[in-house]
């Protein structure tokens, strides 16, 4: 696992939108081959999507040949809802971006076999041959999609019953009527995350320090659902200076040492894709 | 340029939203329907994004302008009409087609007071019309015959008349099938065009129209008048929701008897409970006079036709008479209530609920019918209800150069700005100011942001008519009637149903 750490959100947005528009030009998608990418909605996200956009918007990147699945949707909230994450992803990215509508997927909170949709949702990132890189953010229980504390490790997309931390956190987008928040949610697994190629988490912020901590520095743990990704071979996390307040100095230092490393690696991992060498002989993500 | 999807995304623009906020946003429309799209709804259920994509450089990308009240433009006047059907249309066609320039994609035709047997044929002639490329005509507005001589303006004594037999005398002069009822009079094809009736409430046989009138969709207008604030007040809960340019051609602001102008400023102490309203009969023979409180002007001086020829000094209000009735009726109030009034409410910034809701009204915000301190007045007290018009003459026309110009029979006028004087004298000739010079008077005027002043010249007037799921909003389903302005107001280009009619550069915008 790698932890970089940055200045503020903005230099963690654009570190992240930097590294997914590499992944994406390194992989050189094509209608065929389309590459395949996980996203989150929350307030931390929105720096890199900012970023995205601008990248665009610049011509430095294109998302037509990309197919983007979304971590989660909320059941029984209207899809035109301000606070759905249809409308979320939307608003803060889809709209801006060159997209094609029929590459997004986004869980239908609305379906009447709500199981069945969760089964096909799996089926059709099999059918995309897995996620590539999935982008992640935490909650401050270190949730990761709707994985509230205590779900299973190897959970798959289903429904869930968000956890009363949560619904009280979402009441602020609500008009803080904790009565109009939904109490259920459908949410890809953590082992489904776990299966893509590549996770990047993005976590800002002093209130999600604990959480932050307590994913990288204990054990793996089902109440702190971030700390699955110990298990998980090619890991990010991209932090702000104030998430890293609960961890310990020398854990701040070491990850801040092996960043410097990665670039080496990378160049490395560059020259060997040049030299032909097929993708499966090396392994970028594993620094240890 | 069209887009091979027919779908078409501004972006990088800034949108007036209904409350006058300007909002950072992209606006996705249908080309081939003429219509605002739901962008999220085509995005997730349609599937389709825009194909073609226009960036306007930080513009505000505004719903086309509104104008309720406009006689006449690039010299044609709605209001005259020769017996050729032909020519009257051909008039129609050049104001429709020229008018986008100003940013007006929507206007109500205007008809001052007409000889009675004129009407019948030139309101069927003003039923809503447009073509490709212009703007659209929404119907009519009939300012008269039902006004009060002596706040005629420019309107022609002989042909100002009573409502004796109340409805019937309206559809004797206007035509009975011009005031049909229909389920969706709202626009297309051939449906009935009346939209405003500019009356005085004070005329006999008027008041008890406004019900009825209302019942139909019809804007009543108060204007031309000098109806008490009795009797303004009353044709306000008849259904009156509107007031025809606001301080011009009404008695000025009272203080102990406001009057029409009071009405944007209604009490919610006063807003219910009145006394009937006894009617003042007027005819054309004997125009209200108390002799020495109303000075004539020779006839015919100033024809913008929202001026007056009559002064009425505002320290005298005409109608004494009323006035005495209501502050009685404000003392009884005051002295009955003590028991059966609710307590106050505890919340601040909040007024309490009215029985009625005050009237829109129109202001001519061209420096010269008000003045900007009353301009700001008026929408200090009320802003919700404010409507931009130009109640232009037909000499309207943005290209006019400064200086002596042919006007009609023989006379010339000068003109001088957005000032028209008759040549020789130092009479006002009307107005002529365009809609979008407006817009930027009155953010100059009031200090208000551009967001806000455009809601006066776009909501505000569709909210009015009642048609503001189809015009004056960028409301998802709504025609794709929208104008560019640059951050200083000015006029960049005009779309109608989804097509670009008019740019500034004269070339199309190339996305």
């Amino acid at each position: 696992m790698r932890l970089i750490i940055r200045d503020d959100p903005a230099s963690v947005g654009d570190y992240i939108a930097n590294y997914i528009s590499k992944r994406i030009n390194d992989f050189a998608p094509t209608a065929e081959k389309p590459f395949v990418l996980g996203l989150p909605t929350g307030s931390s996200p929105i720096p890199t999507y900012k970023a995205l956009i601008r990248l665009v918007k610049e011509g430095k990147l294109s998302f037509k040949h990309v197919v983007t699945f979304n971590m989660d949707e909320y059941v029984h909230l209207p899809r035109d809802h301000p606070e759905s994450y249809h409308t979320f992803m939307f608003r803060e990215f889809f709209s801006h971006i060159d997209i094609p509508p029929n590459q997004v997927n986004i869980l239908n909170g609305n379906a009447k076999d709500l199981i069945a949709e969760c089964n096909a949702y799996e089926q059709r990132i099999k059918d995309y041959g897995g996620i590539e890189l999935f982008l992640g953010g935490i909650g401050e229980d270190g949730h990761i999609a709707f994985n509230e504390p205590g779900s299973s490790l190897v959970s798959r997309t289903r429904i869930k019953t968000l956890a009363y931390d949560t619904i009280l956190a979402n009441a602020r987008f609500f008009n803080n009527d904790i009565a109009a928040v939904p109490r259920m949610a459908l949410t890809v697994g953590v082992g489904t995350v776990l299966d893509s190629r590549e996770v990047v988490v993005v976590v800002t912020g002093q209130r999600k320090a604990l959480a932050l901590s307590k994913a990288i520095e204990e054990g793996v743990n089902h109440l702190w659902t971030l700390s699955a990704l110990q298990q998980h071979p090619w890991a990010l996390i991209v932090v702000d200076e104030d998430a890293t307040a609960e961890l310990h100095v020398k854990t701040v230092k070491y990850f801040k040492s092996i960043e410097r490393v990665q670039d080496e690696v990378e160049r490395m991992h560059a020259e060997l894709r040049a030299k032909g060498v097929p993708e499966s002989d090396h392994n970028v993500g594993s620094m240890e | 340029m069209t887009s091979p999807n027919g779908l078409i995304c501004f972006t990088n623009c800034l949108l007036p939203s209904e409350d006058g906020s300007l909002v950072e946003k992209d606006l996705w429309i249908d080309e081939r329907r003429g219509v605002i799209l739901d962008s999220q709804r085509t995005f997730f259920v349609r599937k389709e994004r825009p194909d073609r994509i226009i960036d306007l450089r930080g513009n505000i990308l505004s719903p086309g302008l509104i104008d309720i009240q406009i006689n006449g433009a690039y010299g044609f006047d709605f209001s005259v009409y020769d017996g050729d059907d032909e020519a009257y249309r051909e008039g129609m066609k050049t104001v429709a087609l020229k008018i986008v320039e100003t940013g007006v994609t929507s206007l109500v035709p205007t008809i001052v007071t007409q000889e009675k047997s004129l009407y019948p044929k030139i309101l069927n002639l003003l039923r809503p019309f447009s073509l490709l490329k212009s703007a659209n005509l929404l119907g009519w507005h009939a300012e008269g015959p039902f006004i009060q001589m002596a706040k005629r303006g420019a309107h022609t004594p002989p042909f100002i008349i009573p409502a004796p037999d109340c409805f019937k005398s309206f559809e004797n002069v206007y035509g009975a099938e011009n005031l049909a009822v229909t389920e969706d009079w709202v626009m297309e094809g051939d449906q009935v065009g009346v939209r405003i009736i500019t009356a005085a409430p004070e005329i006999e046989g008027v008041m008890d129209t406004v019900t009825e009138l209302t019942n139909r969709g019809v804007v009543f207008s108060i204007g031309h008048s000098i109806a008490t604030t009795d009797i303004a007040t009353s044709a306000v809960i008849h259904g009156a929701r509107l007031i025809t340019h606001l301080f011009n051609a009404m008695p000025q602001l009272h203080h102990r008897d406001p009057s029409i102008i009071g009405l944007i400023g209604a009490s919610p102490y006063l807003s219910s409970a009145f006394s009937p309203i006894p009617s003042v009969p007027a005819s054309p023979a004997s125009p209200i006079s108390r002799s020495g409180s109303v000075r004539l002007q020779h006839g015919g001086k100033a024809t913008s036709e929202a001026f007056d020829d009559h002064e009425t000094p505002p320290q005298t209000p005409i109608v004494a008479r009323q006035n005495i009735i209501s502050t009685e009726s404000i003392a009884q109030k005051l002295s009955h209530g003590k028991s059966t009034w609710p307590e106050f409410h505890l919340e601040k910034g909040h007024v309490t609920d009215m029985a009625f809701e005050r009237p829109f009204y129109e202001l001519i915000v061209d420096g010269i019918h008000s003045h900007p301190n009353s301009v700001r007045l008026a929408y200090g007290t009320y802003p919700e209800g404010c409507i931009l018009i130009t109640d232009a003459m037909k000499i309207l026309d943005p290209h006019l150069k400064d200086g002596v110009h042919e006007w009609r029979d023989g006379k010339k006028f000068v003109k001088e700005g957005d000032k028209l004087y008759l040549e020789g004298t130092d009479t006002l000739a009307g107005s002529v100011v365009t809609l979008d010079k407006c817009v930027r008077n009155f953010s100059r005027f009031t200090g208000c942001s551009l967001g806000e002043a455009i809601k006066c010249a776009t909501y505000n007037p569709a909210k009015c008519l009642g048609i503001e799921n189809r015009k004056g909003t960028l409301r998802p389903g709504a025609d794709a009637d929208l104008v560019v302005l640059d951050r200083k107001g000015n006029v960049v280009s005009t779309w109608v149903k989804g097509k670009e009619v008019w740019t500034k550069n004269g070339s199309s915008v190339v996305a």
